[in-house]
């Protein structure tokens, strides 16, 4: 069957699981900027936890299911309709034929996760469905949605379900994210370091895909702010000369030239995809083992709901 | 030097680039990593935290590292990129004249005369760093980087060539492009080059770019 965009929302693409192992041939992980939120979505339609799905980016698509299609939205608080008539998140519900679902604007968050039973038809390309915009490949010819496209997935009609309650990940415009220190955090002055962990952030205009910019105190690098391009991956924090941190997100360039001056943990990378401009943000010092045993606890609770939530964060 | 720079990395340093691909080609064989991205001059590991600790992990790589790395295979099959200098191509060669006093054909000789090396591959898709770089070239980035720059351009900067495999923002000084297609998703491999291959550039006309 066939979902026709009415309107395309900001920035709508179909995302899945992350590809990994190819950051030596430049190629990001990308997928789901929030992949708890993705996880979430296609756990209420019985899908694997990476079915390809739709992430709207602050303000959402407009869809016409062309025949009845089971569906479910996860992430950003947002107001959600279906034919005008306001419905829940994380809840599955089935969808008639000529219904319109329309994702309005995120009010807390910035991503919302829309999925349909089986996933939507997407081009696999390096091992995932996902959309890489930059390089324009993945999900849907590489781009995303524009008015009048055509999505493909099965017609199923399914049970309702709903998250429990103690699974549905919160949002918030007040972040805190569990960070230690990287491979260049010494060329930080006393100062500077003082404030990178002690500074209520303000998340900058850019703020997307590829990462987020932290407004704040000016930090000071005691380098020409210049390195030779070194391995980075999603929540390594950057200096660039502006001495503003720059958090790389999931479709980041492989390798960098500033100085990493922090690395966000892995318990709390997938908050990344959720940060949107004016939200504030404080970076909590952990030690490394400190952080992984964060995971694991983290990783155990989510594991009663999310059988896969080790691929999943 | 091996150190831990975050809950689930570590970073090695290297001497040169070759050693870092060398080692990155050895650990990539040896182990279960999630990534293993090899830069100008550092290896970074990335490792599953929800599986290994980070003191096995490091116990593990010293060894790694004691028993010694075997040198980088240089291939050796030679690939020639043609390459348009100059003009719509090659935006920044003017300026680059005027900084390095020299003609746009003493440049496009210069360029074109040594045989180089890949160092390293990332950044983006297929992006090529090429190493060797004769020193009458050598010049910084460009301090206002360019919001889009072209598939197949080809710009230098600290003293190495870049090849840009699909267009991206970019800050490196163009002096062509090539009409080689050096990423295609649904090819196999899908990168023309990799880090380790021989590389000779070849001056062709727009006419022939076009063709």
């Amino acid at each position: 069957m066939t979902i026709t965009v009415i309107k395309p929302g900001l920035q709508s693409t179909i995302q899945s699981r992350p590809r990994v192992g190819l950051r030596y041939q430049g190629v990001p992980g990308g997928g789901a900027a929030d992949p708890l939120s993705l996880a979430l979505a296609n756990r209420l339609l019985g899908n694997e936890w990476d079915a390809p799905a739709l992430e709207a980016t602050l303000l959402g698509p407009t869809l016409r299911f062309d025949r009845e299609c089971a569906f479910a939205v996860t992430g950003a608080v947002a107001v959600v309709t279906l034919n005008g008539d306001e419905i829940q998140a994380h809840e599955s519900r089935t969808a008639s034929a000529g219904d319109q679902l329309a994702i309005g604007a995120a009010e807390i968050g910035a991503r919302s996760y829309i999925a349909v039973t089986g996933g939507f038809a997407a081009d696999e390309v390096l091992g995932s469905s996902s959309t890489n915009l930059q390089a324009g490949f993945g999900g849907l010819q590489g781009r995303s949605l524009l008015a009048g496209d055509v999505l493909r997935c099965d017609s199923v009609v399914a049970e309702s379900a709903r998250t429990p309650d103690e699974f549905r990940l919160p949002m918030s415009s007040t972040w805190a994210l569990r960070t230690c220190i990287a491979r260049e955090t010494d060329l930080l002055d006393d100062d500077s370091l003082d404030h990178l962990f002690n500074t209520n952030w303000t998340v900058a205009r850019r703020a997307d895909r590829m990462g987020v910019r932290l407004e704040g105190p000016r930090l000071a690098v005691s380098s020409d702010g210049r390195m030779p391009s070194a391995g980075v991956i999603p929540g390594t924090i950057q200096c660039p000369e502006d001495g503003s941190p720059y958090v790389l997100s999931v479709d980041a360039g492989t390798v960098g030239g500033y100085p990493r001056i922090a690395q966000v943990a892995r318990v709390d990378r997938h908050v990344l995809g959720q940060l949107r401009p004016g939200d504030h943000v404080r970076l909590l010092r952990r030690e490394p083992d400190d952080a992984v045993t964060e995971l694991r606890a983290k990783l155990a609770y989510w594991r009663e709901w999310l059988p896969d939530i080790d691929e999943v964060l | 030097m091996l150190t831990r720079c975050g809950d689930d990395l570590f970073s090695i340093t290297t001497e040169s680039p070759q050693d870092a691909q060398a080692l990155a080609s050895h650990v990539r064989d040896s182990g279960d990593w999630l990534e293993v991205i090899p830069g100008i001059d550092s290896v970074v590991l990335q490792f599953d935290a929800s599986t290994y600790d980070g003191d096995d992990v490091r116990q593990t790589m010293e060894s790694v590292l004691a028993a010694g790395i075997k040198p980088l295979q240089i291939s050796s099959s030679l690939v020639e990129i043609p390459i348009v200098y100059g003009g719509e191509y090659g935006p920044d060669l003017g300026a680059l004249c005027e900084a390095t006093g020299m003609s746009a054909e003493d440049v496009i000789a210069l360029h074109t005369a040594s045989e180089y090396t890949v160092d390293m591959v990332g950044f983006t898709p297929g992006f090529a760093f090429i190493g060797g770089l004769d020193e009458r070239l050598h010049v910084p980035r460009r301090k206002e980087p360019r919001q889009r720059v072209e598939a197949g351009s080809v710009g230098i900067a600290d003293g190495r060539t870049g090849l840009y495999a699909m267009a991206s923002p970019g800050g490196w000084t163009l002096i062509g492009r090539t009409p080689y297609k050096l990423f295609d998703p649904h090819a196999k491999p899908p990168f023309v080059l990799e880090a380790g291959m021989r590389v000779r550039f070849k001056a062709i006309s727009a006419d022939e770019f076009d063709g």
